[in-house]
Parts: C-alpha cells; sequence; structure tokens
C-alpha cells in the first residue's frame, strides 16, 4: 500500500468524479466501496493501484484494520468463543477444495492440504495442542461471508481478500499473505493483459472480488465475465476454448499454471489483494487468539516453512501486522 | 348348355371363369328360372368365399405384423433405450463413486464404467441400426447421444488423468462431464425411452385391437348362414336333404372361423399378459432403478465436494428420495403395484424395504460427514459391511436388476406365444377359403347338371 497522501488524492478523484455518490456514504467505510461504475473512473484518475485504494478511504485501511493480540503466546481463556470450540472437540474451517496450493482436496492423498489450510492447522494447534483437530467444510467464494455471520463454520481461510465491504460484514486476522491480481491466458495467446482482452470472455469464481474488478475494468468493448463457482471451473473453461482468460490473484493463478503448463500468468499487478482469515464479528476474542497464532507462526519459522511448501522458495519476509487497536 | 358341360368336367378354378361368362350371357334371360337362380347361387357363394378368403387373409397378417413388431421390432428398440438410460445413469454413478476412492480407483468401479459406456454405445448402434434413426423425436435424441457420448468420456478420462496427478482440476473435469450428463445425455436417452414406449404401446394396441377380427368373423358367420339357407332352398327344390359340396364349404368355414377365433383370443391374451406382467413392471422398476442411481451418484458427489457445492447436490438426492417413496403415487410404490402377481415381484418388495435400509445408512453417513467426520462418510459411501451406504445400495441395485430381468423375460415369453399363436393362420384361411368357393361350386354345379 502506499501513503495517506496518494490515497486520499485518489479518494479526491473519485469524489469529484462521482459527486453525490461518494459524498453519501463518506462517513467512513461505508465509502469504502463506491459503485462499480466509479472504480474503473478511479482507476483512469489515479493509475493502476487505485482501485484498492478507492475501497480503502481515510477511516477504512484493510490491512491495518484487525485487532491487537494479548502479549504472549496465544491463551485459551475460560468462557472465550476457543474455550467452547475446545469444549466441542474440533475447529469447523470453511476452506475451498480446489484451489491449489492454497486449499485444495488432495484426491491421492484424501487430505485437504495447502498454504491457507497450514494457518488452520496452526491455530487447531494452539486451541487443542493437535493440529488435526479440524474439519475442514469445502465452501464456495460465494458462500465465504455468510457462513462465518451465521456461525457454519469458526473460521474462513480460502484465499480471501481483506476487503473494507467484506470488513463490514466479517472481522478478519492481520494480514498473512500478499497476492495482486493478474492474467492467466494460454501459451499462445497474445494477450499481455485485461488491456488487450476487450469484448472477450473472462472467467472467474461469482461473488469473488476478481469478478468485480473484471467487470469493471477500463477497456472498449468491455470484457465479459463469466463466472463458475469454483477456479478450477475457469481452468475447464480456459481448456476447452471457451473463454479466453482467468482472472484474479496471482495466488490462485500460480496454482492455475501448475496444473496445465500450456498457460502462462500475464499483465501488470492490477489490485493488491491482501488475505486475511475471516471470523464472525461476535467473537472478537477469537479474532485477537488468531493473530496472537499468526504472529507466533511468523516468529518461529512455520510460516516460512509453509511457503516454501506450497508458494515458493526462498520465502518473503512476512507481512508486517497492523492492528486497529 | 355348353357351359354346363364344361362345368361337369373342370376344375374350381374353369367354374369360376365359366359362370362368369355365363353370367354375361345367360343371366338377364335365365333368372326367373330355377337353374338361372342356381347359377347366381354358385357366383355369390363362390365370390363371397374368395372375398372372405381376402378379407381373413388381411386381417391376419395385421394382427400377426403387428404382434411380431412388437417382439422383433418394438420391444427391442424400447428396451435399447431402457437399457442406454440405465447404463449412463450407472455410468455417471460408477465414475463419481470412483472418484470418491482416490487417484486410484477400485479396478471393479473402473470396469463396471467402461462396461457401461460401450454396452450404451454399442445400444446407440443397435437402436439407429433398428431403425430408430428414422422415427422422428427418437431419431434427434439418437443423433444427441451419438455427438455427446464421446465429449462425456472425454472429460471423464481427463478428470482421471487429472485426478492421478493429485490435482483439483480433476473434480472440475468431474463435475463438467457429470453436468453434460444430466443436462443432455440423460435427457435425451429418457425422451428417446418415452417416444419408444408409447410406440411398443401403440404397437401392441394394434395388436390387440377388435375392429378388424370382428368384420372378419361377422362376415365368415354370414357366410355360413348363407349357405345354411342356401342348402335348406336346395333341398325344397331337389328334394336331397345334403349337398356334399355345400357341407365341405360349411365345415371349411367353420374351422377356419374356430381357428381365427382361438388364435386371435390366444394372442391378444399373451400381448396383455406381455404387458401387465412384463413391459409394465419393467417400466416401472426402471424408472425407479434410474432414480436410485441418480440419487447414489448425489451422494457420492456431495462427498467429493464436501460442501463446495452449497447443498445442491444433497438437496437433489433428498429429492429423488422423495420421487422413489414408498408413498402413493411415489416410483417404488408404483413398481411394487404393477410388478404384483408377476415374476418381477420378488425383486419389486425387496426393493421397498432395501431403499429405506439405504435411506437410514445415507442419514447417518450425512450426520458423520457433517460432524467433523469426512472420512468415516467416505467409507461408508464405499463400504460393503452391513450398515455401510455402498452395501445398502449395492443390494438396492441388485433388487432392481433382478426384478427388471424377471420382467424382461416375462416379457419375451408371452409376447413370442402371441406372435406364435398366427403361425400358419394365414395360408390356413386363404386355403380354407378356396375349399369353400371350390366346394359350392362344385355342390351346385352337381344340381345344375342336373337341368341339363
Amino acid at each position: 500500500m502506499s501513503g495517506k497522501g496518494k490515497r486520499s488524492a485518489a479518494v479526491r478523484a473519485a469524489a469529484i468524479l462521482t459527486g453525490t455518490v461518494l459524498l453519501a456514504g463518506a462517513a467512513g467505510c461505508a465509502a469504502a466501496s463506491p459503485p462499480r461504475a466509479t472504480v474503473a473512473q478511479v482507476s483512469n484518475a489515479g493509475g493502476r493501484d487505485t482501485t484498492t485504494q478507492a475501497r480503502a478511504t481515510a477511516t477504512c485501511n484493510p490491512t491495518a484494520a484487525s485487532l491487537r493480540p494479548a502479549p504472549g503466546p496465544p491463551q485459551v481463556t475460560p468462557g472465550s468463543f476457543m474455550a467452547k470450540i475446545l469444549a466441542r472437540g474440533y475447529l469447523i474451517a470453511g476452506v475451498s477444495q480446489s484451489t491449489y496450493n492454497f486449499g485444495y482436496f488432495n484426491p491421492l492423498t484424501g487430505q485437504t492440504v495447502g498454504f491457507d489450510i497450514d494457518m488452520i492447522h496452526a491455530v487447531a494447534q494452539a486451541i487443542f495442542g493437535n493440529p488435526d483437530k479440524v474439519e475442514f467444510k469445502g465452501i464456495t467464494d460465494a458462500q465465504r461471508e455468510p457462513d462465518v455471520s451465521n456461525g457454519t463454520v469458526d473460521i474462513v481461510a480460502e484465499t480471501m481478500t481483506i476487503l473494507c465491504s467484506r470488513l463490514k460484514e466479517v472481522d478478519f486476522s492481520s494480514v498473512y499473505f500478499e497476492a495482486n491480481t493478474r492474467v492467466l491466458v494460454l501459451k499462445n495467446s497474445t494477450a499481455t493483459g485485461l488491456a488487450s482482452l476487450g469484448g472477450q470472455k473472462v472467467c472467474a469464481t461469482g461473488g469473488s472480488d476478481s469478478a468485480d474488478i473484471i467487470s469493471s475494468y477500463p477497456v472498449t468493448p468491455r470484457l465479459v465475465l463469466v463466472p463458475v463457482p469454483q477456479f478450477t471451473d475457469c481452468l475447464v473453461l480456459l481448456q476447452q476454448g471457451q473463454v479466453a482468460a482467468v482472472s484474479t490473484d496471482d495466488a490462485i493463478l500460480a496454482g492455475l499454471h501448475a496444473q496445465d503448463p500450456f498457460t502462462k500468468v500475464v499483465g501488470p499487478l492490477l489490485a493488491p489483494q491482501p488475505y486475511g482469515l475471516a471470523i464472525s464479528k461476535q467473537h472478537p476474542d477469537f479474532v485477537r487468539f488468531v493473530n496472537a497464532v499468526l504472529a507466533q507462526d511468523e516468529a518461529d519459522g512455520g510460516w516460512k516453512a509453509s511457503y516454501v511448501r506450497w508458494v515458493g522458495s526462498p520465502a518473503p519476509a512476512p507481512p508486517t501486522a497492523q492492528y486497529a487497536d | 348348355m355348353a357351359s354346363g358341360a364344361a362345368l361337369k368336367t373342370s376344375g374350381a378354378a374353369g367354374v369360376v371363369g365359366h359362370a362368369a361368362s355365363a353370367a354375361s350371357r345367360r343371366f338377364r334371360v335365365d333368372v326367373s328360372t330355377t337353374p338361372g337362380r342356381l347359377r347366381l347361387l354358385l357366383l355369390v357363394l363362390v365370390l363371397l368365399s374368395l372375398a372372405w378368403g381376402g378379407l381373413a387373409a388381411f386381417t391376419v397378417n395385421q394382427y400377426s405384423s403387428a404382434a411380431s413388431g412388437v417382439v422383433a421390432v418394438q420391444e427391442p428398440l424400447s428396451l435399447d433405450a431402457q437399457q442406454i438410460y440405465r447404463h449412463l445413469s450407472d455410468a455417471d454413478n460408477t465414475a463419481a463413486t470412483a472418484f470418491l476412492a482416490g487417484g486410484l480407483e477400485p479396478p471393479a468401479a473402473r470396469q463396471r464404467y467402461l462396461t457401461d459406456i460401450q454396452a450404451a454405445g454399442t445400444e446407440i448402434e443397435n437402436a439407429t441400426a433398428q431403425g430408430g434413426a428414422t422415427l422422428g423425436g427418437a431419431a434427434k435424441d439418437l443423433a444427441t447421444l451419438s455427438q455427446d457420448l464421446p465429449i462425456y468420456a472425454g472429460e471423464i478420462e481427463t478428470a482421471r488423468a487429472d485426478n492421478r496427478q493429485g490435482f483439483p482440476l480433476g473434480a472440475a473435469y468431474l463435475r463438467e462431464a457429470s453436468g453434460l450428463m444430466r443436462s443432455t445425455l440423460l435427457p435425451a436417452a429418457d425422451d428417446m425411452y418415452t417416444t419408444e414406449n408409447a410406440s411398443l404401446n401403440a404397437t401392441s394396441a394394434q395388436a390387440t385391437g377388435l375392429p378388424f377380427v370382428i368384420v372378419t368373423f361377422a362376415v365368415g358367420l354370414g357366410f355360413v348362414i348363407v349357405l345354411f339357407l342356401s342348402s335348406r332352398w336346395l333341398g325344397r327344390r331337389t328334394h336331397r336333404v345334403l349337398n356334399p359340396g355345400l357341407l365341405l364349404a360349411a365345415a371349411a368355414a367353420v374351422i377356419a372361423l374356430a381357428w381365427l377365433a382361438v388364435a386371435y383370443t390366444g394372442a391378444r391374451g399373451d400381448l396383455l399378459a406381455a404387458q401387465s406382467r412384463g413391459s409394465a413392471p419393467v417400466e416401472t422398476l426402471a424408472r425407479a432403478d434410474i432414480a436410485a442411481l441418480q440419487a447414489h451418484a448425489d451422494e457420492s458427489l456431495t462427498l467429493i465436494d464436501n460442501g463446495s457445492d452449497n447443498g445442491t447436490y444433497q438437496a437433489a438426492y433428498l429429492r429423488q428420495q422423495r420421487a422413489l417413496g414408498p408413498g402413493p403415487g411415489t416410483l417404488l410404490t408404483l413398481a411394487e403395484t404393477a410388478a404384483g402377481g408377476s415374476q418381477a415381484a420378488g425383486g419389486a418388495t425387496a426393493a421397498v424395504g432395501d431403499a429405506q435400509s439405504w435411506y437410514a445408512a445415507h442419514a447417518r453417513l450425512r450426520t458423520l460427514d457433517d460432524n467433523a467426520n469426512h472420512a468415516a462418510a467416505v467409507r461408508s459411501a464405499l463400504g460393503s459391511y452391513p450398515g455401510d451406504a455402498g452395501a445398502a445400495f449395492a443390494k438396492l441395485s441388485t433388487d432392481f436388476g433382478t426384478g427388471i430381468a424377471a420382467g424382461q423375460t416375462a416379457f419375451a415369453a408371452s409376447a413370442s406365444a402371441g406372435a406364435d399363436a398366427f403361425t400358419g393362420l394365414e395360408p390356413g384361411v386363404i386355403a380354407a377359403a378356396l375349399l369353400m368357393a371350390a366346394g359350392c361350386a362344385w355342390g351346385l354345379s352337381r344340381r345344375l347338371a342336373e337341368y341339363r
């Protein structure tokens, strides 16, 4: 993320362009997601990073919206939500079954594995002293917020970008991974990014931030969004020639590329996608607990080991945790 | 009386020709005399015999070709359509279940899938060769089936290749393939089955319908009455009680009518039995079997997606369970009713009980899966121990197979018996008609000769 000055400049540009629409919601996070039409204009006005910046107003910084953990190692305090989970005997985590290397069901082993899954195992280890006390529930991208809010799952680890619009519905942990939106095409494609795909079909999961970026991308003629339940469905469509490209986080695209080497990831970084673990707003104690787990995991090298195993080597420094309080 | 002399020496064929030429030359003047009336009667009886022969031969031909059409064309086509549907559903179900087992699918499941696909391919070819390709709606369905089956099989193989590398892309291809199966292939097979079944029932109705046989029978009886009246008139005129020619004609007519009545009644009974104890139980059992196969595929797909489907497959399972029953108007109850008293009854009754055991095992499986025990749920779905959902479904599937096979055997036996009932009847009625004509001509020409 760039500094506050640039961000507020972008917001001012958006305000000038969109007038009353933005003024109506200028009170804070409500203004985080200006109506879709404005995103394109903001992008035109302010360059490639402004889409996310426009979401993050001065009063809503998605990367610093989480709650500060209590000092020291994570503690299951009596009466807390963690104590309830402990009594139940297992943690319920909403995950992807199909995001290669982040959260996927490995048909050879029958296990759900990946970078996101490692984060959940760390949380289970902190609660139970056993990383395997977890029930993984496969959920679609569109189900992530509702399933956290209505308590179907305790926590979601599913390449989920912290957005101001989502912060109104659910709480997030601190940032545990930094992705950025890019584009996947077939190896023989001449496309160099969304800008050269005007009028063509581009795939993303319904309900994802990537779908919003595709449908609002400023190119003439407009991109045709093809929404599907899971990103592997996008790769099926790409292989069958039914879409020209898949656009989403580079972390997910790398997983698709790994399953089909006749694809390539192209184009500029379109929008930073900071990932957080989603937790119900009912359980701030659990948010602080999970942040303590992440801090410990990053400190003791667990995060780095997971990164090397699932994403690539060498691992960069983990994202610096920032908290709202 | 040159023609009278000819009548005495030549055979029945000569009689007809001469009678006709005599009619043109003489009847105009002689119809008031006894020989004139005799000639007229001879002409009428011979023509009536031959006309009845034509009518009876036509009728018998209609019934016997409809009956053999049921056995040789319609039933195989309908059976092919039903088998295509069953094999496709079973392939969809088996592919999903094999997937659930992981990267190295059980060899038996792989074999069963391949057998299903090959059988469906052969049946599509057979149905096309049998003439299904020229039968309107069925032609469109067959075209859809033969175009999309290779695409489906290709997607399954892609899914399998990806699965073997541990890629989640395999599950996406499985979903894609299953979607194609459910949105295109199964509806086409269903439509073809419905069309062929309607056509089978129509042909069967043609082979058992009444109008033609009643007309033929009435005309035949009319002939016998005319013979009786003629011989009474002759007796009064000539003072001879019995005319052997007319007696022969009457005997031939009575025997032909009796044969026709017995053959028709027998064939009708057999064909109706084939329908009520054969094709009706088979149809209802096949419908229930297909619903169960789809529900089982839904059970597997729910576990494969492990929640990613937002419950759509489990909702589909419950829909099929409701459609299956048992209960008023449900598939299982319809099958049990239709199979009642037939050889398929055992399979149908067992299916009702075993379906409920499967529902119970499925409910236990869902409870396991919903309570953090996905692995145990998968073990139950694939398991072969009593109480496992896999074992319960296998039992149900066997019940359907047994019932359908028994129904098909019953159908084939009854329908061929029905078609066989008409064997020899067509030449039989033609021979009888010729005998009737010859008898009349012979009997009356002997009387005519006395007037020379």
